[in-house]
């Protein structure tokens, strides 16, 4: 027998807060949408650190001696040349995929992408983990002679892309489609392609 | 032994409990990524503060930067969390911020389709508000600056029964963007009943800003209202009464009871509570009324 409900309590007492799974709540879909501003802004700085990236692999290429003798990668004998050159492709491969691989990420969340989006948000979830660790254990002070610059990129990836309005336009990209096709546009000014400001 | 919480009653007829639609799991993830993004956003803060000391003078660039940052996208997204669980998700007779804070009351309501209401408030000499673009918002900055007059100006989001006002209308004052009279709508679903039982089209919310000012509640610029916001309601329905279109108004005497509070932007307001419900179905729908409806209903 539960004390809460006898015959003069016939509707159980509202709790004083709402659920917090509502932070994980569907967005209720909405049918005039133009591209957030949050997603394009998310979007533009995936493009940034794209760019930042290229910027770092072109210096770390460039100045190949400099790394070797940083990272101690002296191999020593007649196969030390060709070892160099090895590395030195592999980095440059490898950090080129991850550079492509963003931007294309980029491209994808722009067009409305969720799982682009979530992608992104969840790489950017580990880089600031790892850099508030390391910088928390006091391993690597976060400061703008070092890291500050990617992880505030990071941080603020995060911001858009989480943002509300960016989650219920990527939903809405995903959902929506023959929602959308059931439904007649509008012919006035809410059609998204006619807004200025978002033509892409 | 057949205890009154097995008893069929009136609380099994209840449905049940609503869960929120379709939990996912992406939709989990991004629960976790909105308060994560907030967490961190609060570290980028610290360390731009952090920062501001480094550099002499140029540290005060990264306090801008550091107070940006703070106003536009720690605070609200840490009020958006916070509200989210603290405030009532259900009618209390006051908009939302698009934070979730507590916004403009809900001050006057509308009975009669959407296309009297735009010819009874063209006819009472009112200017339909633009929507929120990017032209229309650089259009504010450059005519709040100048001191230009813009009457078309957008009025910020407000929230109620968990959407954007559907339009806004508005009067500029005295060709000074910073004054005017502004009154948001809302279309009420159906079937929807105010508290006390009576039925109504629309919900609307009317300020009157009186200046463009600080907020020290979100550390934003934002528009100040004035607090007696009962003038701006009587000021609302003279103008609709007096525009002799067959409006006819009925007041809900002490709809809620009278107080003080803060908006969403830490502005105080104060009424009486009374809600007039303007019955604007006689209103002559002319051809330019009936052309903008439909632009903004769902």
């Amino acid at each position: 027998m539960t004390a809460a409900t006898g015959p003069d309590l016939p509707v159980g007492k509202r709790t004083a807060f709402e659920p917090p799974a509502r932070l994980a709540e569907h967005e209720p879909l909405q049918r005039r949408m133009r591209r957030p501003a949050a997603t394009s802004f998310g979007s533009v700085l995936v493009v940034l650190r794209a760019i930042a990236g290229a910027i770092w692999l072109a210096a770390v290429v460039l100045n190949w001696s400099a790394v070797e003798r940083e990272f101690d990668l002296q191999l020593g004998g007649a196969a030390e040349a060709a070892a160099s050159d090895v590395a030195r492709s592999v980095v440059l491969l490898i950090g080129g995929t991850v550079l492509l691989i963003d931007l294309v990420l980029a491209v994808l969340i722009w067009f409305g992408s969720n799982w682009a989006r979530i992608t992104v948000m969840l790489f950017a979830t580990i880089n600031i983990s790892v850099a508030a660790i390391d910088s928390f254990t006091g391993d690597t002070e976060v400061t703008i002679r070092t890291t500050f610059l990617t992880v505030a990129i990071d941080i603020l990836i995060l911001l858009a892309l989480s943002s509300r309005d960016a989650r219920a336009w990527a939903r809405l990209r995903r959902h929506g489609r023959h929602a959308a096709a059931s439904h007649p546009r509008r012919p006035v000014r809410d059609d998204p392609e006619d807004a200025p400001g978002t033509a892409s | 032994m057949q205890g009154a919480g097995e008893s069929p009653g009136p609380r099994d007829e209840r449905p049940a409990p609503d869960l929120p639609p379709r939990l996912s799991f992406t939709a989990l993830l991004d629960g976790f990524f909105f308060v994560f993004a907030g967490a961190a956003a609060v570290w980028l803060a610290w360390l731009l503060f952090q920062q501001s000391f480094e550099f002499g003078w140029w540290g005060i660039a990264f306090f801008v930067v550091f107070w940006l940052v703070l106003a536009y996208l720690v605070l609200p997204r840490l009020h958006r969390i916070l509200t989210t669980i603290y405030v009532p998700d259900y009618f209390i007779g006051r908009t939302r911020t698009s934070d979730g804070l507590l916004g403009d009351p809900v001050n006057i309501a509308f009975d009669g389709p959407e296309a009297s209401v735009h010819a009874a408030m063209r006819a009472a000499g009112w200017t339909r508000a633009d929507d929120i673009t990017l032209a229309s918002s650089w259009r504010i900055v450059t005519s709040t600056l100048r001191r230009r007059s813009y009457d078309e100006a957008p009025v910020s989001p407000l929230f109620l029964f968990g959407r954007q006002q559907d339009f806004a209308y508005q009067q500029e004052v005295e060709g000074n963007p910073a004054r005017r009279h502004h009154v948001r709508f809302w279309r009420t679903p159906d079937g929807w009943l105010l508290p006390g039982g009576l039925r109504v089209d629309w919900l609307a919310a009317g300020t009157f800003d009186r200046a463009v000012g600080f907020s020290l509640f979100t550390l934003q610029v934002t528009h100040k209202i004035d607090a007696d916001i009962d003038i701006e309601r009587d000021h609302i329905v003279a103008s609709l009464t007096g525009a002799d279109v067959g409006v006819r108004v009925r007041v809900l005497h002490d709809f809620s009871t009278g107080y003080h509070s803060r908006n969403g932007g830490g502005d105080t307001i104060r009424t009486d509570g009374d809600l007039p419900v303007v019955d604007v179905r006689a209103a002559r729908v002319t051809d330019a009324a009936a052309s903008v409806v439909g632009e903004a209903t769902p």
